[in-house]
């Protein structure tokens, strides 16, 4: 067995039976099956073509250790195809005067070819059978491994984590309905979709009623716990994204690197008189602050963004906000929320932490330095009815400018938050149709106006 | 048939197909040299992007030295003569070490603090050091009650040098004094100090305090100054705050550290209030007046006397 195992020495294939030229193996002219090489050929001529037989009975092509690799099967391929072009016969390669053992030699070289023959035909079939394995492989494995690699360290998804608020005032304040289920179910769903698209994480943050927070006056303050949690439970992420749980992230196709983060500086306006609803003083005035503290944009380095917000008609919004980890959003989160604050402002701060936050903005300049603004609609744009019910452009959800997230503000008021998610969630899904789906619905509307038939408003 | 070169096994071909050996084992090496190489700048690749160069340090920033003295100058309250004698100690004490004195005068600061009373104006004050000297490692803040009496001591011999502070620091005690639930952390290194204080037998000492510069100078002093907190009419102003803050904001006392009061506030034998040793002995670094100026009975001025005598006279005999 280890003499037919063993290799022959020229790439491409071929028995090299002592004495035969070097090249037969590989520029052997037109095939034969083996099946020519009858019992009737001398005995030794065929000891070639006997050995590519038993292989080819035992279910295994001869060479196999040869022409295992791609690429020399390939290029086994283009030589045997070369060689019928030069349309040479075995013969030529013989001395003349060796007349007797010519044509024998011949023959060998049939058999050779008969033996290479299969290998050709296995090569093919093996090619496609590849070809269809990665074309399986690649309709059921690429979603994941392209997701592994956005997921990985080099993908630079891990770098991401999206923490969702949910079952806000859960379990104490109010039974919750169908609605409010469907809402939590759909919009988790949608974070997940889209998380999982490119490689982040999701935390779904418990924002459950507790004792402990209302006994220290702190309900809505939660947030700075759960960014604190989340930073633990993932300590390799370095931006955080608070979304409430009424949101609806629009542009699936969208990820946060090319969206935002792979140019920061470029997104965020530092200096808030750029869109100041507040009528915020800025940038601070007092002559014992230093350079930085009375810095119109910062230090105007990308580095040192910690956090990134929106403000909506009304000044800041914390629907959809961002945080970097790092020493500057830890002391923020710890400041966030004082008793001695509190306790004054209480009355005042309606929107709670929101406004807490606005306020420690307004008077403490450290803070200004580390907070970058994104302009509303980049990350939190608003539906008609928040913040006005015309298409201020500046706030109001564009579909045709395809805005990454819809932040259904303030429908616990007065609005229906279950239809708008929904609203969204269709919307959504209609915008990033493929390409196929829109060819159908541009053949379905062609064929209504053939029809006379009016055309469905989506 | 007629063939017109029969192939033949000529010596000819032998350099050729040597060459061509040659040539493919040159292949062999440059193929294996080429994968070594991409090999190794992906492999570089990947180790700078997994451990990207160190965060920037929360420390001061880089080629900050020396150290600003911050003293409070309130003319309202204190005599001129009072005021020359302590500025007089300070410069002194600068001139010796290689510091630099920063003279504030409170009423420069009155529209800052408002209707506060006018001792929240060490925040702004060191804040204005800050942004006079954005060079200097320390700032240092000493009171106007306070006088230097061992000006031999540098501040670095005495307590910032390395393993000096790490000997110093309090660690697990009640940050306010005696029985403040919240404490000091145990496991704190002196590497992660940016704030050194002392404390006395009721309350943090922010008379004289040590402060690296840096973010966490900002983030402290801008938040000790907070308008809510000044407005709260803590009983003793600042010095509550500075106990509020440093009960209730893990971030500040996780950079703090708690000195034995005589290390940088030893109290007069006259000023109430000292903790456990921490009135005044001879060779003490400072000595403070507290309450020497708001306590009725007691003038500031007749009490820095004596001790004003002696510093004198230890500045001549050096």
């Amino acid at each position: 067995m280890t003499l037919s195992r063993s290799p022959s020495p020229h790439p491409g294939g071929g028995w090299s039976s002592p004495g035969f030229i070097p090249a037969s193996g590989t520029t052997s002219p037109r095939g034969r099956s083996p099946r020519s090489l009858s019992p009737g050929t001398p005995g030794d001529i065929s000891w070639a073509a006997a050995k590519a037989k038993s292989e080819e009975v035992r279910g295994y092509p001869s060479f196999s250790t040869r022409n295992s690799g791609f690429f020399s099967r390939q290029r086994h391929k283009i030589s045997t195809r070369f060689s019928r072009f030069r349309k040479l016969s075995p013969r030529e390669y013989v001395d003349k005067d060796d007349y007797g053992r010519d044509w024998k030699r011949a023959g060998g070289g049939r058999s050779m070819l008969g033996a290479l023959r299969i290998p050709i035909r296995r090569g093919r079939f093996r090619l496609l059978f590849a070809l269809f394995l990665m074309w399986i492989g690649y309709l059921f494995f690429w979603a994941s491994i392209v997701q592994t690699y956005r997921g990985s360290p080099i993908g630079g998804g891990n770098k991401f984590v999206i923490i969702l608020g949910s079952n806000v005032e859960g379990g104490v304040m109010e039974w919750k309905g169908a609605r409010e289920w469907a809402i939590e179910r759909n919009s988790i769903w949608n974070k997940k979709r889209y998380a999982n698209k490119w490689g982040y994480d999701v935390e779904l943050a418990n924002m459950l009623a507790k004792k402990r927070y209302s006994h220290e006056w702190r309900e809505s303050w939660e947030k700075g716990d759960v960014i604190r949690e989340a930073m633990s439970k993932y300590p390799d992420a370095e931006w955080f994204w608070w979304l409430d749980l009424n949101t609806w992230v629009m542009e699936y196709g969208t990820s946060l690197q090319h969206h935002i983060f792979n140019d920061l500086e470029s997104h965020v306006y530092r200096d808030i008189n750029a869109y100041n609803p507040l009528n915020l003083t800025h940038p601070l005035p007092e002559f014992w602050l230093d350079d930085l503290g009375r810095a119109l944009e910062g230090d105007g380095k990308g580095d040192s963004l910690n956090m990134l917000l929106t403000q909506d008609c009304a000044g800041f919004n914390l629907g959809s906000f961002f945080v970097r980890r790092s020493a500057w959003t830890e002391r923020l989160l710890d400041i966030w929320w004082d008793p001695v604050m509190y306790e004054q402002m209480h009355m005042e701060w309606e929107h709670k932490e929101q406004d807490a936050l606005q306020y420690v903005y307004q008077s403490q300049p450290w803070v200004r330095s580390g907070v970058g603004f994104l302009p509303q609609r980049s990350i939190n744009s608003f539906p008609p009815g928040a913040c006005g019910e015309g298409d201020n452009p500046v706030v109001h959800y564009q579909q045709n400018a395809h805005d990454f997230v819809v932040n259904m503000a303030g429908c616990m008021f007065g609005r229906d938050c279950w239809s708008e998610i929904y609203y969204y969630r269709e919307l959504s899904n209609w915008l990033g149709r493929s390409g196929w789906e829109r060819f159908r619905d541009g053949l379905g509307d062609v064929y209504d106006r053939m029809t006379g038939k009016p055309p469905k408003d989506d | 048939m007629q063939f017109a070169l029969p192939p033949r096994r000529s010596p000819h071909t032998l350099p050729l197909s040597r060459s061509s050996r040659m040539s493919s084992y040159r292949r062999k090496q440059l193929k294996s040299a080429a994968v070594l190489a991409f090999a190794i700048l992906s492999l570089i690749y990947l180790v700078r992007y997994l451990y990207p160069s160190a965060s920037p340090s929360v420390a001061a920033p880089v080629g900050t030295s020396g150290v600003v003295i911050v003293t409070l100058l309130d003319r309202q309250r204190f005599s001129e003569s009072y005021l020359k004698k302590i500025v007089a100690n300070r410069e002194d004490y600068a001139k010796r070490h290689g510091y630099t004195n920063f003279f504030a005068s409170v009423s420069d600061y009155g529209d800052a603090v408002g209707d506060a009373p006018m001792s929240w104006a060490v925040a702004p004050a060191t804040r204005h050091a800050m942004a006079t000297y954005p060079s200097a490692a320390y700032f240092f803040h000493l009171a106007t009650n306070a006088l230097i009496m061992n000006p031999t001591k540098s501040l670095e011999s005495h307590i910032l040098e390395k393993g000096r502070l790490e000997d110093l620091m309090m660690k697990d005690v009640p940050i306010v004094p005696p029985d403040s639930i919240i404490k000091t952390f145990a496991h704190q290194k002196e590497n992660d100090v940016d704030l050194i204080l002392t404390q006395d037998s009721e309350d943090l000492n922010p008379g004289s305090l040590i402060l690296k510069n840096g973010e966490f100078a900002r983030f402290f002093l801008d938040v000790w100054f907070d308008p809510l907190y000044r407005n709260y009419n803590f009983a003793k102003a600042e010095t509550h705050g500075l106990d509020h803050i440093m009960q209730w904001h893990p971030t500040v006392i996780a950079r703090t550290a708690l000195v034995p009061q005589r290390i940088l506030g030893s109290y007069s034998s006259d000023s109430p209030g000292a903790s456990l040793d921490g009135t005044y002995k001879d060779g003490d670094f400072v000595i403070q007046f507290r309450g020497c100026v708001d306590t009725q009975g007691r003038d500031c001025a007749h009490e820095l006397e004596p001790y004003y005598k002696l510093w004198e006279k230890k500045r001549q005999s050096d």
